[in-house]
């Protein structure tokens, strides 16, 4: 094909990704709690995450959002939307609901530690992996503590990228239950 | 002053430092362990970030998590609260180290007043009367005995690496001694990550008072007179009061301007408390320096009006005091009262729980600082102090008098708290009269206090 053809099948992909994909992607993930969705379709993979500060249905308060060193603006406007609301006495009395990516299908692996997110470089969505397997690292203080599979599964989509603050606990990736492993209580890492 | 604090603390403090950020417009962080998720600091912080488990070692006693945490968020100061790393002077370098402000005294100035025998010796150098005590910390057991047959039973054991009562015993033979040092090392390690113990000599029927003082980069210090803090249990403060009953005006002032001068001189910087015994005959005795914000600060809030926590943030950001002595007012009297998940009809163990339903009092004088709030479940991996209810009236009487209505008002239903036993203080001729003394309470034995306030 020449390179002129390219971009006209290209541009059609994307037109038809516009138009039907996307606000359906965009409407299930304002209706849900989670931070990212993606999808693949042939060769394109679309990933919509909610903005940095982005609330979302439930309070989000973690720093996940934030590149290494990144020093919040002094300007207060800055930071999103205005969450005084969500101050009121009303919301400090319900528990943070859990903000999760796991399902009957799938778990996640959590951050061992505060610090900068540090992925695999040689491991990609739909390797398989067992259960105790290094995914990646958390550089704590120049200290890299690694980030294991809980389970036996193939990996599936990463919830941050490279370079992102996580705190400890936090759902780095998501590793899909294989049709051949019994799933866990889901609860994983 | 610092654009973005983080707060590596828990519960009433914490609450307490979020309050400071927001009267200075810095926007606050709150570095919580999974066991404080749920907690009110966690819900009211522009920012939150888990460090850790709930285990104190892996979150708010870890330098690395904390310091990250920090870094990761933007911050460029931490405070470190009381306990915890608050006077860790090798944390405090390393927080000076990444280039962030670590808000209490500069590492050099913690790492002078580190050693107890050490501040001992550098302040009786600089004219304060001091207690006798270990030289350096206790190697072993066999030294432990040594010293306390130099320094003369009965002899107090301390840890060196913080307060609060933990890791203390007071002790009367050597038999005694050496059934304790286990117990006080392991006591120690959980509470502050390090066993390091050493000796005091103990004065039967002693008062503690304690002086704080404010001393800026340029060697401008106030003190802001002194605190009673007589009323323990087991070495651990549970009612604080100012000024003190135990001392005439005249000798208050002396020991306040005394210490001031002393630590000034010995080159202390920003907030700190120097703690003194004083005997029967109204002798005081230096015994140790804190170098952090301390729980019972609020006292000496409410009786001169200097709000001590925005002071530890201005002096680390390199302000000047902008108090004279002269600028210090004291105004009527205050009482704290430590509210502590703890039950006193069973030897105060610790109480844990779902608080159904929890109300504050309020009204003239009184002042609350507690992270409670209805639904909360308190966790039974750190302290049990629940907040704390301090009062203020024109004289000692008024002040408790609105002790006992403010403690009558409080609501804590679901958790056992200490309440009872502040009542029954309350109407104990003991504390009346202004003659508690430190060991009362386990001498005398709570019980009887308590009985004696059901019977009244």
């Amino acid at each position: 094909m020449s390179g002129s053809d390219d971009r006209v099948a290209d541009h059609a992909a994307i037109d038809r990704l516009t138009d039907e994909l996307l606000p359906a992607l965009i409407a299930k993930l304002g209706a849900t709690n989670l931070g990212e969705l993606e999808v693949r379709q042939g060769g394109w993979r679309v990933r919509l995450r909610r903005p940095a500060g982005d609330p979302g249905p439930v309070r989000d308060r973690k720093s996940g959002d934030r590149k290494a060193g990144e020093r919040a603006s002094s300007d207060r406007s800055e930071r999103g939307p205005d969450r005084s609301s969500e101050r009121t006495p009303r919301t400090l009395h319900r528990p943070l609901e859990a903000r999760t990516a796991r399902t009957e299908s799938r778990t996640v692996a959590t951050s061992p530690a505060v610090g900068i997110y540090r992925p695999r470089t040689d491991l990609s969505a739909g390797a398989r992996v067992r259960a105790g397997d290094r995914l990646g690292a958390v550089d704590i203080l120049g200290v890299a503590q690694e980030v294991v599979a809980p389970v036996d599964g193939i990996l599936g989509s990463s919830l941050v990228e490279s370079g992102d603050a996580v705190e400890y606990g936090q759902e780095i990736l998501v590793i899909e239950f294989s049709p051949t492993t019994a799933p866990t209580n889901g609860t994983g890492g | 002053m610092f654009r973005k604090v983080l707060i590596a603390n828990r519960g009433e403090i914490a609450l307490r430092i979020l309050r400071a950020c927001r009267a200075l417009g810095v926007e606050a962080v709150l570095a919580y362990s999974e066991g404080d998720r749920e907690s009110l600091p966690v819900g009211l912080a522009d920012e939150a970030i888990c460090i850790g488990p709930p285990d104190a070692k892996r979150s708010y006693l870890s330098a690395p998590a904390v310091i990250s945490a920090a870094l990761v968020t933007g911050c460029d100061a931490i405070h470190p609260g009381y306990g915890f790393l608050s006077e860790d002077e090798g944390f405090a370098e390393v927080v000076a180290a990444h280039d962030l402000t670590f808000i209490g005294p500069p590492a050099g100035v913690l790492e002078r007043f580190a050693s107890k025998a050490g501040t001992r010796q550098l302040l009786g150098g600089f004219g304060l009367p001091t207690i006798p005590g270990s030289e350096g910390m206790l190697r072993d057991d066999l030294h432990a005995l040594d010293e306390a047959e130099r320094i003369g039973y009965p002899v107090l054991v301390k840890p060196s690496a913080g307060g609060g009562g933990k890791g203390m015993r007071m002790v009367r033979t050597p038999r005694e001694l050496e059934s304790v040092l286990r117990v006080c090392r392991s006591e120690a390690k959980a509470a502050f990550g390090d066993d390091s113990l050493y000796l005091e000599k103990w004065l039967d029927e002693n008062r503690h008072v304690e002086v704080q003082v404010a001393v800026d980069r340029y060697g401008h210090g106030v003190h802001l007179g002194e605190r009673d803090c007589s009323v323990q249990r087991r070495h651990q403060k549970i009612l604080e009061e100012a000024p003190t009953p135990a001392l005439s005006d005249a000798a208050r002032a002396d020991l306040a301007e005394r210490a001031l001068k002393a630590v000034v001189a010995a080159g202390y910087e920003n907030v700190g408390t120097l703690e003194f015994l004083v005997d029967r005959d109204g002798n005081f005795y230096f015994i140790e320096i804190n170098c952090r914000i301390q729980v019972e600060h609020p006292v000496t809030e409410v009786l001169t009006g200097v709000d001590l926590v925005t002071t530890q943030m201005r002096i680390a950001a390199g302000e000047p005091l902008g108090l004279t002595q002269a600028d210090v007012a004291f105004r009527g009297h205050a009482i704290e009262f430590r509210i502590n998940a703890e039950d006193p009809d069973h030897e105060f163990r610790p109480s844990t729980g779902l608080v159904e339903r929890y109300h504050a009092p309020g009204g003239p004088g009184v002042r609350v600082d507690s992270h409670l709030f209805t639904g909360y479940e308190v966790p039974p991996y750190y302290d049990s102090l629940l907040g704390k209810v301090i009062v203020w009236g024109p004289d000692r009487a008024t002040a408790i008098a609105r002790g006992r209505v403010a403690l009558e008002e409080l609501v804590v239903d679901g958790v056992i708290t200490n309440v009872a036993i502040h009542q029954a203080l309350l109407a104990s001729e003991a504390f009346l009269d202004g003659k508690m003394t430190t060991n009362l309470l386990d001498r005398v034995g709570s019980a009887a206090f308590l009985a004696a306030a059901a019977r009244a």
